[in-house]
């Protein structure tokens, strides 16, 4: 067998391979059509943003509830957590590129007076202030508790996991809010005039499917290849399986409650979004949309055989994060690049970018610290898991 | 028809679930067990094959799913075409509310009747408790005794070595005992 370092450097070095190829690419067909570079990249910079920043959640939501069954492996999703600072840091800089997008009111058409505080709220100084807040808070507090969870390996202390009880409700709290504010700043105002008191949840139910999905994918990996073998057992796959099924069903229910109101009400400031999307060629991508995040991962992982094999969990993830992607596409592409749907070398190579990175940082966050949090106090229960 | 079966009792779950996997392994038939809270990896030491529950649930929410969906379509369409907003007759959004909830309806009352079916339970049965202490604070393993490949010496030194309690033979009926 390989030493556990060398599959690190060995994996580490495809992905940086495959960002470094997928970023000259990018480059290029950011010369041939800027906007549509852009795009991508906010796309890339929001995935890998909400996947760790889900992560966070995914700790903190089983610290607050005192779960002992994801012990085994919250290396996985700690790792993932860490990428929130350089994400967000890529983030910030594509916000940053085209603040001018986001600018309310851009044409100094109508009357502007009647909605000052949307004109305050989007104002560059301020958005862009918001943006960094957000990211700073989410960065601090996840960073607090994977700083105490791998202290803990060191000084074996129970009271750590009681502090980080603490932070995560903390985390929780401030959570909520932040997010659905950002969501909100990010990508409801590429359509200025459009609005959705939804979006939020919607985007949480989209972030945690994903999140999931991506932890599905490294755990599996990582038990293949050697650090989880015998820790991350078919148990601990099969309740992660749960959650991705149980939040397919939630975002779908999320997706419909927007789209059902908003086409009931039929009121012509609210169907603009829709009416853009459902459309044309954008309509049966709309409806891939719904098969993708949807249809597969419900009657899939309905049957438990399907949801304790990892080969069925691995595609259905890998289906899942394609559907994630198209999602974000529909949100975005139809506001800032055009009519009709394009998919060519710039969303290619922003996917293998953005794989590419994160593969990168996962693996050597994962390296930094042991693979089990061996002295958690509810390790053992974990490893006993059955579900 | 009457079966002859062992009653081991012990006093801790995972005596139980050490026995029942030692049992199996050795190929005794293990009739049932009795217990006064479910144990966790008990099915999978017993042998016993996935639930069929779960297809009765899915069946009933996909019953409950698409007759709600036809029925709204026939109603809304064909029976008694009603102009609500100037929508079409025929508007899937509005009608997938209503199928949703008919669907888990369905599929909960469904699971729930099915399992009381198979069960024989309903309101006002008499409980006829086989083993009272079974539903406070022991576990009970049923051994038929009936089964050509059963050892009674070598039976009985294994069930010691998991520290069993109590040991009864008892002649029941197999209506008596029925697995859910």
């Amino acid at each position: 067998m390989t030493p556990l370092s060398e599959i690190y450097s060995i994996n580490s070095k495809r992905f940086i391979q495959l960002a470094v190829v997928s970023a000259c690419a990018l480059v290029a067909a950011a010369v041939m059509a800027p906007d549509r570079a852009w795009s991508n990249l906010l796309i890339i910079a929001f995935y890998a943003t909400t996947v760790s920043l889900g992560a966070a959640l995914f700790l903190a939501l089983t610290y607050v509830c005192g779960a002992s069954w994801n012990v085994a492996f919250r290396r996985v999703p700690e790792a993932i957590a860490v990428g929130l600072f350089p994400f967000g840091l890529m983030l910030l800089g594509v916000l940053a590129m085209n603040y001018k997008l986001y600018e309310w009111h851009p044409h100094a058409e109508g009357d502007p007076g009647s909605l000052w505080f949307k004109e305050a709220w989007s104002s560059p100084p301020f958005w862009m202030a918001r943006a960094a807040l957000y990211l700073g808070i989410w960065f601090v507090l996840s960073r607090t508790i994977i700083g105490l969870s791998r202290r803990q390996d060191k000084s074996g202390s129970p009271r750590l996991t009681l502090a980080n009880r603490r932070f995560s409700a903390m985390f929780l709290v401030v959570f909520a809010p932040t997010f659905a504010l950002a969501c909100c700043d990010w990508l409801m105002l590429l359509d200025p005039m459009w609005f959705s008191t939804i979006w939020g949840v919607y985007h949480f139910a989209g972030m945690v499917q994903a999140t999931l999905s991506v932890m599905v994918l490294l755990a599996v990996s990582l038990r293949n290849r050697g650090p989880l073998a015998g820790i991350f057992s078919d148990d601990h796959l099969h309740d992660v399986g749960k959650l991705l099924l149980g939040f397919s069903c939630f975002w779908m229910y999320i997706w419909f409650s927007q789209y059902m109101l908003i086409w009931y009400t039929n009121m012509p400031e609210e169907t603009s979004y829709y009416l853009l999307r459902t459309r044309g060629p954008w309509g049966p991508l709309m409806i891939a949309n719904i098969v993708l995040n949807w249809v597969v991962p419900f009657f899939v992982l309905l049957p438990r055989p399907c949801k304790r094999s990892s080969s069925v969990m691995v595609r259905v993830a890998a289906v899942v994060l394609v559907g994630r992607w198209l999602d974000l596409y529909l949100m975005v592409f139809p506001a800032t690049v055009g009519p009709t749907p394009v998919l060519g070398l710039a969303e290619i190579s922003a996917a293998g970018l953005v794989i590419g990175l994160f593969g990168a940082l996962f693996y050597r966050n994962f390296h930094k610290s042991p693979a089990v949090p061996n002295a958690d106090p509810l390790l053992a229960e974990s490893l006993h898991h059955h579900c | 028809m009457n079966r002859r079966v062992l009653l081991a009792t012990f006093e801790h779950e995972h005596d139980l679930l050490a026995s029942a996997i030692e049992l199996r392994k050795r190929n005794y038939a293990i009739v049932d067990a009795f217990t006064p809270y479910p144990v966790h990896g008990l099915d999978r030491a017993l042998g016993l094959p996935p639930s069929r529950l779960t297809w009765v649930c899915f069946v009933c929410g996909m019953i409950g799913a698409l007759g709600m969906l036809f029925f709204e379509y026939w109603v809304g369409a064909i029976s008694w075409a009603v102009n609500v907003g100037g929508k079409p007759w025929h508007s899937l959004p509005s009608n997938v509310p209503v199928a949703f909830e008919t669907a888990v309806l369905l599929a909960g009352f469904g699971s729930v009747f099915a399992l009381f079916a198979v069960c024989r339970l309903f309101p006002g049965k008499q409980p006829s408790p086989l083993f009272e202490r079974a539903t406070d604070d022991q576990f009970v393993l049923l051994l038929d005794e009936a089964d050509s490949r059963f050892d009674p010496s070598q039976v009985l030194s294994l069930l010691r070595e998991f520290n069993v309690v109590d040991l009864e033979e008892r002649i029941i009926k197999t209506g008596e005992i029925r697995k859910c």
